[in-house]
């Protein structure tokens, strides 16, 4: 629990410096490529965490998945 | 009548070409997308399971971005299942006897092999639709709805998410709230927890024919541009669900002092329905760097999950694409993932024992996974193609949780 307490803190902090942190608009080049979108491949991503939330016993944390599933 | 068209080809390019730039300038980092495009993708995903399941699953994304900048996407899954699934009990060293879930008909395990249900066969459907709305310069919302059905389950779910933009659109602030309704109508009925299993030539004491599950689930985000090179994002995520959260085909071996067969019911062994609470509550740690390295794209992720039923699990996962060049890449895909096991989870019961709850589902047991793998991606007849090939291996402290999958998954975008 300590540990969570502390990343909340660090994220927080981090937060609040990170006016200072990023790009001016013109700088946005590499970043606009589609391989550089936070989830470039959404089929694949899709399917991986239908395959993981019906072996594991975890699921979620990047998005809200969709399909449900009985399985677990 | 031959400058026509070059002219409108020159407008479009100029138009794209201003759109980009006006894209750039507000810091928008998605493509431009000309009006009235539908952007569709087309998937195969093949999940084969060494003496398990199979699973083949056709999918279709499309994709239309509006002048407002608005977005509408839908998709369609189905999915064919069919194969060998684990019921829960224990190995033994004689042939055990199992009823079928539907009360009718047996099946029967050799000794010293892993209790699998051979009539695993199901096929579900599943519509998903979302909705990206801009609001004003610096803010969206993002609205989703699904529906997915299997033959003995249902599941419905919406949820609503809003992002606003700040420090020159540098940082992403998000937060989405979801719920989803799980109406669960299994083969042959709800069986009571706990009870015993009978043979098929006597009557299974049932609770009824259907439940229900709810669950609602908040997910708070930051996106942090770093560099001009590197992106960061950390997520927070709670969920709280209640209603049924048993596996109506799992059952529990009951076995004596010596870890032997305990014959009852008309069957050689004695095996009870497990039993898990009635409501769950997770939460969830999510953060991932995306990094351009001279050309190439590499990301890794860390997601450390924990909950009520005392399951916690850390998961990495890391791809590096190579961009050979601009028609082709190869990106090799590492996962690796290990949980602590539910505190109810048990492999086996002594007579002795009464607990209030109870699962020998490996799926809740301690257990270590890998993934690794590769796509290759490449540019033919105008489109965009990729083939993913990976090797997904469990394992546990038991056989059951021994599992090795080959997934295959064929991708094109028009």
């Amino acid at each position: 629990m300590k540990i969570i307490i502390s990343l909340l803190i660090l994220s927080t902090l981090s937060l609040s410096g990170c006016s200072s942190l990023g790009v001016k608009p013109w700088e946005r080049d590499i970043l606009a490529r589609d391989d550089m979108a936070l989830d470039n491949a959404p089929m694949d991503s899709g399917f991986d965490d239908h395959i993981y939330f019906s072996k594991e016993a975890s699921s979620g944390g990047k998005s809200f998945g969709g399909g449900g599933c009985g399985c677990n | 009548m031959n400058s026509k068209p070059v002219n409108t080809k020159k407008s479009k390019n100029i138009r794209n070409t201003l759109a980009t730039a006006t894209g750039c300038l507000l810091g928008v980092t998605a493509q431009a997308q000309s009006a009235n495009d539908w952007e569709t993708d087309v998937s195969v995903l093949i999940y084969n399971e060494t003496d398990r399941v199979s699973a083949f699953e056709p999918a279709i994304s499309l994709k239309k971005t509006y002048e407002d900048d608005s977005v509408l996407g839908f998709k369609l899954i189905y999915d064919a299942l069919t194969g060998a699934s684990h019921n829960g009990a224990a190995e033994s060293d004689e042939v055990q006897t199992f009823t079928r879930p539907s009360g009718k008909g047996s099946y029967e395990t050799a000794a010293g092999d892993v209790p699998l249900d051979d009539t695993f066969r199901d096929s579900r459907g599943s519509f998903s639709v979302n909705y990206e709305q801009p609001i004003g310069r610096f803010n969206k919302m993002i609205y989703g709805g699904n529906i997915s059905a299997e033959h003995d389950f249902t599941s419905m779910s919406g949820s609503a998410t809003y992002l606003h933009d700040m420090n020159q659109r540098n940082t992403t602030l998000s937060f989405g709230v979801s719920f989803e309704y799980d109406d669960i109508t299994p083969e042959g009925g709800i069986p009571v927890a706990l009870s015993e299993m009978k043979a098929n030539t006597q009557t299974q004491e049932r609770a009824g024919d259907a439940d229900t599950r709810t669950m609602s689930e908040v997910l708070f985000g930051v996106t942090q541009v770093i560099d001009r090179y590197t992106l960061v994002q950390l997520n927070y995520g709670y969920s709280q669900s209640s209603g049924y959260h048993s596996d109506p085909y799992k059952i529990v071996s009951v076995l004596d002092n010596n870890g032997d067969l305990v014959a009852a019911n008309g069957l050689n062994g004695t095996y009870i329905y497990e039993n898990r609470p009635d409501s769950r509550t997770k939460q969830s740690l999510y953060g991932k760097v995306k990094r351009y390295i001279g050309g190439d794209v590499a990301d890794i992720s860390y997601r450390y999950m924990w909950d009520d039923w005392d399951v916690a699990s850390h998961t990495i996962d890391t791809h590096y694409r190579f961009n050979m060049s601009d028609s082709w890449y190869i990106e090799p895909h590492v996962r690796y993932y290990q949980q602590q096991e539910a505190e109810f989870y048990r492999y086996s019961l002594s007579s002795s024992e009464t607990p209030e709850y109870v699962t020998a589902d490996y799926r809740l047991g301690d257990m270590t996974a890998t993934t690794i793998g590769a796509k290759v991606g490449f540019m033919a007849g105008g489109y965009a193609n990729s083939v993913r090939l990976e090797m997904y291996q469990q394992t546990g402290d038991e056989s059951p949780s021994d599992v090795d999958a080959l997934i295959l998954q064929y991708n094109i975008s028009f």
